[in-house]
């Protein structure tokens, strides 16, 4: 295992690559620790110490690394480009231009990229100038009086935080698809995870703090067991044989080759929990707008939304992940493609005829091995939940199920490209 | 002296801003972002796009230094 870091870092390539992310990362939450200008950071300080564990708060937390209740400049984090990506993925659907496009392939893709970015900053825009008028006006931390900004009624300072906050989403962006292009993983997957991985020693910690060793023990051990479980569900995968025909083009002999499809299990990867999640965002964040109003719907949502232990909570969670599995899978994999394909090159399945029995079967197949992945999904999301309640840690235990996929899920997907790396020069990998 | 830096931050906002749109997005969407997706291929960066690099790394820490400089002058302008 640490011979194989050694080899990573003796290969000048890949060592380049390692050091640019970390960097990167290093630039990411240097700039997330920096306040916006015009914060009263002692204030926001005594304010977030106060406030420390309330469950919608931990929740913002996740996603923005703390970054978000501190007003610091990346203080949007990536959440507007996964907004941004998660509606011009469902856009792809319903209008047909952008279906197209979608069809087009790599330069269709790019112009949908493109358009992905334009509604990242239109939507930073429209966040950052929530969150500014919430602390503005004292109501982004509920239950403490103290201003948050030097000068309250100062216009100039409400642009200026907003524009610094517009540019810091600009900037996590590039920052991001920097990691892409020249690093190694895909950038924004590993800012996320970067941010997720953020909180955890803290809250960890404050979890020993509160309960003693002994759950801090237990914690450790339950987190330990369900990191192996994740692991051992994502690397399963179902091989469906493909034979190839043998076959001469001109003087040469093309295919006779056997390979396999692999249909994982958990097809959908993380996404169906991060679509999930944000969207049951959407009503607590509504609520917390609409605060001081104090309606009858803002008291429902308060009771059954925020704090997350709520058995309709958790139902409608439950639900709407077992349903983005699906829908993503059937957007990702399209057994039709993949069937005609197959045709085209003279592949075959054994005991099944090319085209359409083909697509049917292998439908047939992907509903059926979705399921259990889709079950997973929402148990694994669910179970810290029920399991910490017993125990009788509060909300902001560590092991929460979002955050444990998405660190277990984005960091098997790096090591293995960087194991791919390491095998085109020979070397012995991480995974065994 | 604050006028100055929020008028430079404003500006070097902006210019962040229009650069990173400018640069040819890559890495499509969320579709490879967490597991799966074949990695996009290696187009060499053209002359423009290095040049465009330059300019949103010097546009960048301008604007870092001004961030810096007008919430410290924001913070300390009436103790001081």
């Amino acid at each position: 295992m640490l011979g194989a870091f050694a080899n990573a870092f003796r290969t000048p390539d890949l060592r380049r690559k390692l050091l640019f992310v970390l960097g990167v990362v290093v630039i990411f939450r240097l700039g997330s620790q920096i306040p916006s200008p015009g914060v009263h950071v002692d204030n926001v300080q005594t304010c977030l110490n106060r406030i420390e564990d309330q469950g919608l708060y931990t929740l913002i937390n996740l996603f923005s690394g703390g970054a978000l209740l501190q007003l610091s400049i990346f203080a949007l984090g990536i959440m507007p480009y996964i907004t941004a990506s998660i509606i011009l993925q469902l856009l792809v659907v319903v209008i047909p231009r952008l279906e197209l496009l979608k069809k087009e392939g790599q330069s269709g893709q790019a112009k949908i990229t493109q358009y992905t970015r334009y509604l990242t900053l239109a939507l930073a825009v429209l966040q950052a100038t929530g969150i500014v008028a919430l602390a503005r006006s004292r109501q982004l931390l509920q239950d403490c009086d103290q201003p948050l900004l030097h000068d309250e009624n100062s216009t100039a300072t409400f642009l200026v935080m907003v524009i610094t906050m517009t540019a810091g989403t600009a900037v996590i962006m590039w920052l991001g698809e920097l990691i892409t292009d020249r690093g190694i993983g895909n950038g924004m997957s590993i800012l996320i995870f970067c941010q997720v991985v953020a909180t955890f020693p803290a809250s960890l910690w404050a979890v020993r703090q509160s309960q003693g060793w002994g759950t801090f023990a237990i914690v450790m051990a339950i987190g330990l067991a369900l990191v192996a479980a994740v692991i051992f569900i994502e690397q399963a995968q179902r091989r469906i044989p493909v034979q190839y025909a043998r076959r001469m083009v001109g003087r040469k002999m093309f295919g006779g080759s056997s390979t396999y499809i692999p249909l994982k299990v958990n097809q959908a990867g993380i996404i169906p929990v991060i679509f999930a999640s944000s969207l049951l965002y959407l009503p607590a964040m509504a609520a917390q707008f609409n605060a001081t109003s104090d309606s009858a719907w803002v008291r429902w949502i308060n009771e059954h939304f925020v704090q997350g232990d709520h058995p309709l909570y958790m139902a409608v969670y439950f639900s709407l992940i077992i349903f983005f599995t699906y829908f993503y899978v059937s957007i990702t994999f399209n057994p039709k493609e993949i069937a005609d394909n197959m045709k085209k090159y003279g592949g075959f399945i054994p005991g099944i005829r090319a085209g359409k029995p083909t697509e049917d079967y292998l439908s047939y197949v992907l509903s059926r091995i979705t399921l259990p992945g889709a079950l997973y999904l929402g148990l694994i999301s669910l179970v810290p939940l029920i399991a910490f309640a017993l125990i009788g840690a509060n909300q902001n235990f560590p092991f929460g199920g979002t955050s444990i996929l998405i660190m277990v899920g984005v960091a098997l997907d790096t090591v293995k490209q960087i194991e791919s790396q390491l095998q085109q020069r020979n070397y012995e990998g991480f995974l065994r | 002296m604050t006028l100055l830096f929020t008028i430079v931050l404003m500006v070097t906002s902006a210019l962040m801003i229009l650069l990173v749109l400018l640069h040819k997005g890559r890495g499509g969407g969320l579709s490879d972002m967490f597991g799966g997706g074949v990695s996009t291929g290696l187009g060499g960066s053209s002359v423009a796009e290095r040049n465009l690099d330059r300019y949103t790394i010097g546009i960048g820490i301008i604007w870092f230094a001004s961030v810096i400089a007008l919430g410290l002058l924001l913070a300390y302008d009436g103790q001081v």
